[in-house]
């Protein structure tokens, strides 16, 4: 019976459903056993991983093809399709989640008991929806699918209940319901324009061809790119993100900067690419928050002394030229898109994973000052050399080649299609955003000479690194650590290992 | 191929294996740090010379979606900048056994110095457009750390402003560049630069060819760098240390020319031709520009500096012909450029070294006198720099000026004459700061202060510069010859 309502193939919906099962089983097990914190962690991250193994078949495929399910008996449509650029999304939004839990695992000592459960919980559920939304094709399940991704991070702010946790969290969850109901405008001014439920280009192009419906097509995207502006912290819906950035603990900040921004991307592709016929007018509007997100969110990055708000604008920064390419009426701008958001994904959660390290070795206050930064180098060579490399791969410089060949397929879209002023902003921001990432990297291979007081005696060569290292990062953290930058560096090395993902 | 692999591979193993080496490894002392980078650097030239002779390819898809190739190769315009750049990247590192660095850990500098000559090999080697773009980038950050935390250890601030500037110029010229080659692969559908220049711009409408152009023409001006967009070298060149200099000044600059012949040139010789008279009137404002600036410098890096951007000017002008005799010019000069500069910041480093600065207004021991070695090198490099016949530095720049007065049949003539009469009152000006110089610290009768006379690696290479200036200066046919036949090719294209 069940196959004349909806197709069902578990399989496909692995990606989604690991996830969701997984934060389920954190919570029975919570009931069942109290005061656990390993095994909630252990749970969520083999929840994570069988996610992840389970986009392994979607990687990597070429022209339109797409695992579908969930289709509608006889119309061959399908609520849900995982093609390679989906697949790779939710591969990126899986992992990121997982190594948000990895550095969020150490800080958890402080919290109450009982609260690992329901981090845990939150970070599996906003994960399952940010693989979820990757594969929506409906408007329904896209819309929930978005919200699934977004409402539990605003619990995830304000969990840590500090003041600036709150004005936090209120800023996220006031963002949160007006993006909410501009999406859900968005998609009711999609239903009128195509009448279908589905956001499929052939649904997009019956509205284009009638000339009375084009223009609610129209608005329906111009709508929807504000609604995900919000979530993507593009200017000028990006005044959440520093407030939101600061307030939550470290390892919710690269929750948001990595699986959040995922998610919004991804949700964005599904709307783009229903509506690729349709041509200029609504990308016109990508073009200019675009070009104003990478202006204003690099010249604040250059002024931020906070490492959590400097990585916050310089996320508002990188949304730009994630967004860039969508500017262009070309068929490699999603694609384009995609592997610039998976190279920003992984420098920045490399920075994310050291600056927790430091805060374990450090202490939080000195771990969040970028001035105290200075030395690192030589006191933490390897660590200096991970947050080194990330820094550098974020301003798209060699030794950071994934970095530099993101830049390259960001900007090729937009040189095909001839948007020569947007090239011209964005060869500027590049240069900003050299000034931005080098900033920190000046600080951080500097000598600790005469401008710096000396706190702890400064012992010369030799004895001082065994002074510092006495205190060690938590394993976790290293593990974080670890793998972010063995990923950035084969990366680096062979950059088809990341893009090729995305299929051709 | 092996050949090719391993003349890239060498430097960019030992750089990251010294920069990666902390505290406590073996690398860290001085003596091994640089016996390590010379080994590499002695191999790496071996292999580079070997490159030159035995002309191998590599040919390897890098990156499919998006047609990038590890295309690499040698040609006779490319062969004598890889053997320049393999030569002065031992020589510095000669050089700093006897006057080694300061400011951070020896590994780290040595690191960096392998990592910029990678960069440059690479870019000299590269086929392929994209491929050119990232060895371009590649020397950035080495180059910047060398001049931010080996710089002149006197000024903070002013080591943060110099190293900042060079970053941010040179991103901003590799960024357009970037931009420029991404038009250029999107019109002309393909990244293989010869292809591109076997091409000569057919099947490219004039107004495409004149955008691209200006576009790359504007990034790779700041490299070369092209007046107005030169502010950025003469505080690099003073804050940086020797090393950085030399590289700077013989490898850095000469990246943008090299790229303006293979991506500008060859491949759009439309497009160049109608922006060659602006790019010409540039060049000769830039030998006016610097030849001015010398005559009032007062610090003796700063005024190399300014005379380089002297002589590249020259080298624009020659370009901007549009015939062969002009691009093999540019080409000479470029080289000549590099001998000399490398030959005069190595000089003035160790300079600066014993007398603590390199300001012109203090009163010294003439070299005459106190260091008759170091003396020698002044006078060949100065005497080089002022073009005098027999010397290196003549022929480029008299060759820049004939194929100037003589230009391809699609320059405006009367400008281009006009350009060669202010470019030899130019000339005139090199004279004047030259001998300015020579006055003010190689005569005279002072032996106090006293200082040491060069020695050791020091002095070797110095020796072998004052060599290769006079070895060139009297038979320049040795790289005239060698870049002819390639040089020819592309201007076939322009003269069409």
């Amino acid at each position: 019976m069940s196959q004349a309502v909806v197709s069902v193939n578990a399989g496909i919906l692995l990606p989604v459903l690991a996830p969701a099962v997984g934060a389920a089983v954190v919570l029975v097990t919570d009931v069942a056993v109290q005061h656990l914190r390993r095994v909630h962690y252990v749970i969520a991250l083999v929840s994570l991983v069988v996610g992840a193994l389970a986009t392994f078949a979607g990687l990597g495929m070429v022209g339109g093809s797409a695992r579908r399910t969930l289709c509608l008996p006889g119309s061959g449509l399908c609520m849900y399709a995982a093609d390679s650029v989906a697949s790779t999304l939710q591969l990126a939004a899986l992992l990121a989640a997982a190594l948000t839990l990895l550095l969020s695992w150490p800080d958890d000592k402080k919290q109450s008991p009982g609260g690992t459960a329901v981090i845990v919980s939150l970070v599996l559920a906003a994960t399952a929806g940010a693989t979820a939304v990757a594969g929506a094709r409906d408007v329904g399940s896209w819309l929930v699918a978005l919200e699934l991704a977004t409402l539990p991070t605003v619990a995830l702010v304000a969990l840590r209940g500090a003041r600036s946790a709150i004005s936090g969290a209120i800023a996220l969850l006031t963002t949160a319901l007006v993006s909410f109901g501009l999406l859900a405008l968005s998609a009711a001014l999609w239903f009128t324009a195509t009448g279908s439920g589905f956001l499929t280009p052939a649904a997009g192009l019956v509205a284009i061809n009638d000339p009375a419906r084009r223009p609610i097509l129209v608005l329906a995207v111009v709508v929807v790119i504000a609604g995900i502006g919000f979530k993507l912290s593009l200017v000028p819906f990006h005044a959440w993100t520093p407030e939101a950035y600061d307030g939550a603990p470290l390892p919710i900040a690269a929750f948001l900067a990595g699986v959040s921004k995922i998610a919004a991307l991804a949700a964005l592709l599904v709307v783009i690419r229903a509506i690729a016929p349709l041509g200029a007018p609504p990308l016109a509007a990508i073009a200019i928050v675009s070009a104003i997100s990478m202006t204003l969110g690099n010249i604040m990055a250059l002024r931020q002394n906070g490492v959590v708000r400097f990585l916050a604008w310089s996320t508002v920064a990188q949304a730009g030229w994630v967004v860039l390419p969508l500017a262009a009426v070309s068929s490699g701008a999603v694609h384009a898109s995609g592997a610039y958001l998976l190279a920003y994904a992984l420098a920045t959660l490399l920075i994310f994973a050291v600056v927790a390290a430091m805060v374990q070795i450090r202490g939080a206050a000195r771990a969040r000052d970028l001035n105290e930064y200075r030395g690192l180098l030589g006191d933490h060579p390897v660590l200096a050399s991970a947050l080194g490399l990330g820094l550098l791969s974020l301003a798209g410089l060699p030794p950071g080649f994934l970095g530099l060949v993101a830049k390259v397929a960001a900007l090729r879209p937009v040189v095909t299609s001839e948007l020569w002023w947007l090239a011209v902003i964005a060869a500027v921001n590049a240069v900003l955003g050299v000034a931005v990432y080098l900033r920190w990297l000046l600080i951080v291979i500097s000598t600790p000479d005469a401008s710096v007081q000396a706190p702890a005696p400064k012992v010369p060569d030799g004895t001082s690194p065994v002074a510092v290292q006495a205190v060690r990062a938590h394993p976790a953290t290293l593990v974080a650590v670890g793998f972010t930058v063995v990923a950035l560096v084969l990366t680096s090395l062979n950059p088809q290992m990341l893009v090729g993902l995305l299929g051709q | 191929m092996i050949l090719l692999i391993g003349a890239l591979v060498i430097p960019a193993v030992t750089g990251t294996a010294l920069l990666l080496s902390g505290r406590g490894f073996r690398p860290q002392v001085e003596g091994n740090a640089n016996t390590i980078s010379l080994v590499a650097s002695v191999l790496t030239a071996a292999l580079v010379i070997a490159t030159v002779i035995v002309r191998p390819v590599l040919n390897y898809s890098w990156l499919p979606s998006l047609g990038v190739r590890l295309h690499f190769a040698v040609d006779g315009i490319s062969a004598p900048l890889l053997i320049l750049t393999a030569a002065l990247s031992v020589a510095v590192v000669v050089n700093a056994r006897s006057r080694p660095s300061h400011g951070g850990s020896p590994a780290s500098f040595y690191g960096c110095l392998q990592l910029v000559e990678l960069g440059a090999l690479a870019t000299f080697f590269a086929r392929d457009a994209v491929i050119f773009y990232v060895a371009f980038e590649v020397v950035l950050v080495p180059m910047w750390v060398l001049i931010a935390r080996y710089g002149d250890s006197h000024d903070l601030a002013a080591r943060r402003d110099a190293s900042g500037r060079f970053v941010l110029y040179t991103v901003l010229g590799s960024t357009l560049m970037l931009i420029g080659i991404l038009a250029l692969v999107q019109a002309s559908g393909t990244a293989d630069l010869d292809a591109l220049a076997a091409a000569h711009g057919a099947g490219l409408a004039r107004h495409t060819q004149i955008i691209i152009a200006a576009l790359l023409l504007v990034g790779m001006g700041i490299k070369v760098p092209v007046w107005p967009l030169h502010t950025w070298l003469p505080p690099a060149h003073t804050i940086a240390p020797t090393a950085g200099s030399v590289m700077l000044a013989a490898l850095l600059l000469k990246m943008g020319t090299y790229g303006i012949v293979r991506l500008a040139i060859a491949p759009l010789p439309l497009g160049f031709a109608a922006l060659a008279p602006a790019f010409g009137v540039l060049g000769v404002i830039g030998i006016i520009w610097g030849g001015l600036a010398c005559l009032v410098e007062n610090d003796l890096k700063r005024l190399i500096a300014y005379s380089s951007v002297a002589h590249m000017g020259f080298v624009v002008l020659g370009l901007s012909s549009g015939t062969t005799v002009g691009l093999q010019a540019a080409l000479f000069a470029n080289i000549a450029h590099g001998v000399v500069s490398a030959l005069l910041f190595f000089l003035v480093g160790g300079l600066k070294e014993r007398w603590g600065s390199a300001d012109l207004a203090t009163a010294r021991a003439a070299l005459r006198e106190v260091s008759p070695r170091l003396g020698i090198a002044l006078v060949v490099g100065f005497a080089a720099s002022l073009g005098l016949p027999g010397l290196v530095g003549f022929w480029g720049e008299f060759l820049a000026m004939y194929s100037a007065w003589n230009p391809a049949p699609d320059r405006p003539q009367g400008l281009m004459r006009l350009l060669v009469i202010v470019a030899v009152s130019g000339a005139g000006l090199a004279a004047l700061y030259s001998l300015r110089v020579l006055r003010l610290i190689w005569f005279g009768d002072r032996t106090t202060p006293s200082h040491e006379d060069a020695r050791g690696g020091e002095w070797s290479v110095l020796a072998v510069l004052i060599a290769a200036v006079l070895v060139l200066g009297v038979a320049p046919g040795l790289l005239l010859n060698s870049t002819f036949k390639d040089a020819a090719s592309i201007t076939i294209g322009v003269s069409r």
